[in-house]
């Protein structure tokens, strides 16, 4: 990504970004809420037209080639509805058919990913009527069923339980294995730690820090590099008259 | 309480005039109708209040059942007029269903309708104006009654519509009703049509009669009742009116309970076996993109409120005109095909907004648009299709004039397929916000009332001058010679079918250079 840009309004939520993901990494996007990380994956994968810069997959201009571009890249995004009146299974189905794939292949990967996310049961459900923490599996299950290059994931484990989160982190880290690479957001400090070998904390459009884990974290835990490059506090605002009152 | 929601209403509308400008030009177009009627019917009230008008109770009950009737209507069948506050807002609030109740009404009255109708009401005071002292005292009276009536049988059709689509036994109800309604107006035109005009004419006493002693028209009915002496029928009428009126109001306040402590759920998770999806899928690796779109679409066709209520509309709509319009000219009845043709096809011009963010999985999958666009028409096609045929024959067959089917057949193809292709070029480029899935499909968006008009301009203008041709064969074969039906039949579905092949790839082409801000557009 070069120079990436992104004003709505007076807002600049992404504001001259340069980062380099290197192939076969799996790579941890941090920052606090409003930073511009949803901005800035929305941008990556093709979601929203950047005011300025490039975006380059594996050599391809994803703005000035988007079709060849797009194969290579599997999507999750966070804050998107689904094709919620189909079924789970059909869902996986019609995000393989959409990109053109072999409709027996579709079948086969379609009941692997069921298999391997933990949703074979609640396959024939409407994805209406999944919890927030399902649906989110299936729409990983939506973003890896043509077997992409690069996976750019935006809060892939929120709402996620630990067990599915585990096979989820599992799945990764052998798609990684093999030569994938995975872009992923989060909140949660202790997850990217644990998972990812390079990272970036982004905060006002800007990126803050780049590299990999240890050179980032600086000899320190994650959260506390993170709070110390914030520069943040705890709330100074005490809300003193919160506590439970009859009223 | 009541304070507060007016409060909230106000500061909503003018936050939406403020981000939407073309919302203020409405109001005031709106304002301005209103005002520019206003004339006409205070001569109308005049003259009624004439002492020679004959038949001025009848003619009052008529106009009240109208009016009534329109508040039920409206607001169901055609969409984004609900610009009332939703009340499921006020769920997460606490404020109990008695004090909502005042509240909420109070702010549905804040609108050009409800002003328009109440000046309607204070009209019926006018055209009695004339008459004694006590039938004027009895028309005011009524004419609160009435205003009234109008403004909580809209809140509890809507209301009622919305929780009845929203559950799968609802929406079976609904279509049934859908279809009573239909085999009803249709015995109403085959009534009629025996009958003749002026005989129907006669009929209005009789049927005023009725209306004046039914839940329409009870306060309408009660100053022409004090008029012909029955001081006792007057006043049992009004006391009645009030009846319904509280009676409108527990029916409210049920419902309200029910959206506020009970969301609609579907009952207990379906279960398909069958992914239709993939299953139908054809072998040929280059058509799967569009097939999928196409089965896609045929599922929400069948499962998704707004679809449903899309569709119900699509098919009553013309199913009332023609049927209005088969009373005076027996022979017009044969524009149902047509009508459905162009109402269905036309009525896809937004329909990728009805996606809304979900239209990401399109967008980075790097499908081509023209695929997207192929198997939205299809997914319609499928089911639009054999419902004009059905149409077409239907209204011949009403008509009795069998030499007219190639014509109506031909315009109504002509017209789905030419609706279509504007569509699937007019979704790309003007596409406006949707409600969203599992919302309510009667309410107004906010934020795009501007575009809204001129996405529907636009797109039924292009829709009407495509297709001139075709209505010009059908009113060539209905006047003057039925045999150029025949071309009109092959224009309309020659001609249709290459003007919606040209369109998708027109639409598609668009698409490919828009997805990401289109995306931004409809999520």
């Amino acid at each position: 990504m070069r120079g990436l840009r992104k004003a709505f309004g007076s807002t600049v939520a992404v504001d001259g970004l340069d980062l380099d993901i290197p192939a076969g990494s799996m790579f941890g996007l941090v920052g606090p809420n409003g930073a511009g990380k949803t901005t800035t994956l929305s941008m990556v994968t093709g979601l929203l037209v950047p005011d300025a810069g490039t975006v380059r997959v594996h050599g391809v201009d994803l703005w000035a080639q988007p079709d060849r571009a797009k194969r290579l890249i599997g999507v999750l995004p966070d804050g998107l509805r689904t094709f919620d009146r189909l079924t789970g299974a059909e869902l996986i189905s019609y995000a393989g058919l959409l990109r053109g794939m072999d409709p027996g292949v579709v079948r086969e990967r379609r009941d692997d990913l069921l298999a391997a996310l933990d949703l074979a049961t609640a396959r024939g459900v409407l994805v209406a009527d999944y919890s927030a923490g399902m649906t989110k599996k299936v729409a990983l299950a939506c973003a890896l069923v043509h077997a992409p290059r690069l996976l750019v994931l935006d809060e892939p484990f929120e709402a996620v339980d630990p067990v599915s989160a585990g096979a989820i982190r599992m799945i990764l880290v052998r798609f990684v294995a093999a030569g994938g690479t995975v872009v992923l957001s989060s909140h949660v400090m202790a997850l990217v730690e644990r998972m990812c070998d390079r990272v970036a904390v982004i905060a006002g459009g800007r990126v803050l820090a780049v590299g990999t884990l240890d050179d980032v974290r600086a000899g320190q835990d994650l959260e506390t590099r993170f709070l110390g490059l914030l520069g943040g506090r705890g709330p100074e605002q005490e809300l003193s008259w919160l506590r439970p009152s009859s009223a | 309480m009541v304070a507060t929601v007016v409060r909230l209403k106000l500061t909503l509308l003018r936050h939406s005039l403020r981000r939407d400008p073309w919302r203020l030009v409405v109001l005031l177009l709106g304002t301005l109708w209103a005002l520019g009627t206003a004339p006409s019917l205070l001569a109308g009230a005049w003259w009624l209040a004439g002492p020679g008008t004959a038949g001025r109770p009848e003619i009052l009950v008529v106009v009240g059942s109208l009016l009534v009737l329109g508040w039920v209507v409206i607001p169901v069948l055609v969409f984004g007029t609900d610009d009332s506050l939703d009340p499921v807002r006020f769920a997460t609030f606490a404020v109990p269903v008695r004090v909502l109740v005042p509240a909420l009404g109070v702010a549905s009255a804040i609108s050009v309708p409800a002003v328009f109708a109440a000046a309607v009401c204070a009209l019926s005071v006018v055209a009695w104006a004339g008459s004694s002292p006590t039938v004027t005292f009895v028309a005011a009276l009524g004419a609160p009654v009435s205003w009234v009536t109008c403004l909580l049988s809209a809140r509890v059709a809507t209301l009622a519509a919305t929780r009845v689509i929203g559950t799968r036994t609802g929406r079976r109800l609904a279509a049934a009703a859908v279809v009573v309604v239909l085999a009803a107006v249709g015995l109403l035109v085959g009534v009629i049509g025996s009958l003749g005009m002026s005989a129907a004419l006669e009929g209005v006493p009789a049927l005023s009669r009725v209306l004046g002693w039914s839940p329409l028209a009870l306060s309408w009915a009660a100053p022409g009742a004090a008029a012909a002496g029955d001081l006792s029928g007057a006043l049992g009428r009004l006391l009645l009116a009030l009846v319904w009126v509280c009676a409108l109001v527990v029916a409210w306040g049920h419902l309200l309970r029910g959206v506020l402590t009970r969301p609609v759920v579907r009952a207990g998770p379906p279960r398909r076996r069958d992914d239709l999806v993939l299953d139908r899928a054809p072998r040929d690796v280059s058509r799967v993109a569009a097939a999928a779109v196409a089965a896609r679409a045929r599922r929400y066709w069948a499962a998704d409120g707004r679809y449903l209520s899309a569709l119900a509309a699509g098919l009553l709509l013309p199913a009332l005109i023609s049927g209005l319009v088969a009373i005076v000219e027996r022979d017009a009845v044969i524009v149902l095909g047509p009508l459905l043709g162009a109402t269905l096809g036309w009525g896809r011009h937004n329909d990728t907004a009805f996606d809304g963010s979900a239209l990401w999985m399109h967008a980075t999958s790097g499908m081509r648009g023209a695929d997207d666009r192929r198997g939205r028409a299809r997914g319609t096609l499928a089911w639009a299709v054999p419902v004009v045929v059905v149409g077409s024959v239907a209204g011949s067959a009403v008509a009795g004039r069998w030499d007219l089917l190639p014509a109506s057949l031909g315009a109504g193809l002509g017209l789905l397929t030419v609706g279509l292709g504007v569509s699937a070029v007019a979704s790309v480029l003007l596409a406006y916000p949707a409600p969203r899935a599992g919302a309510s499909p009667f309410a107004a968006e906010t934020g795009g009332i501007g575009a809204s008009m001129a996405a529907q301009l636009v797109s039924s203008v292009a829709t009407t001058v495509l297709a001139l041709p075709l209505l010009i064969g059908l009113a060539l074969a209905w006047w003057w010679e039925p045999t150029v039906g025949w071309v009109t039949l092959v224009l309309g579905v020659v001609g249709g079918g290459a003007l919606l092949r040209s369109a998708i790839t027109l639409g598609g082409r668009a698409l490919d250079s828009r997805w990401a801000p289109l995306l931004v557009r409809v999520g």
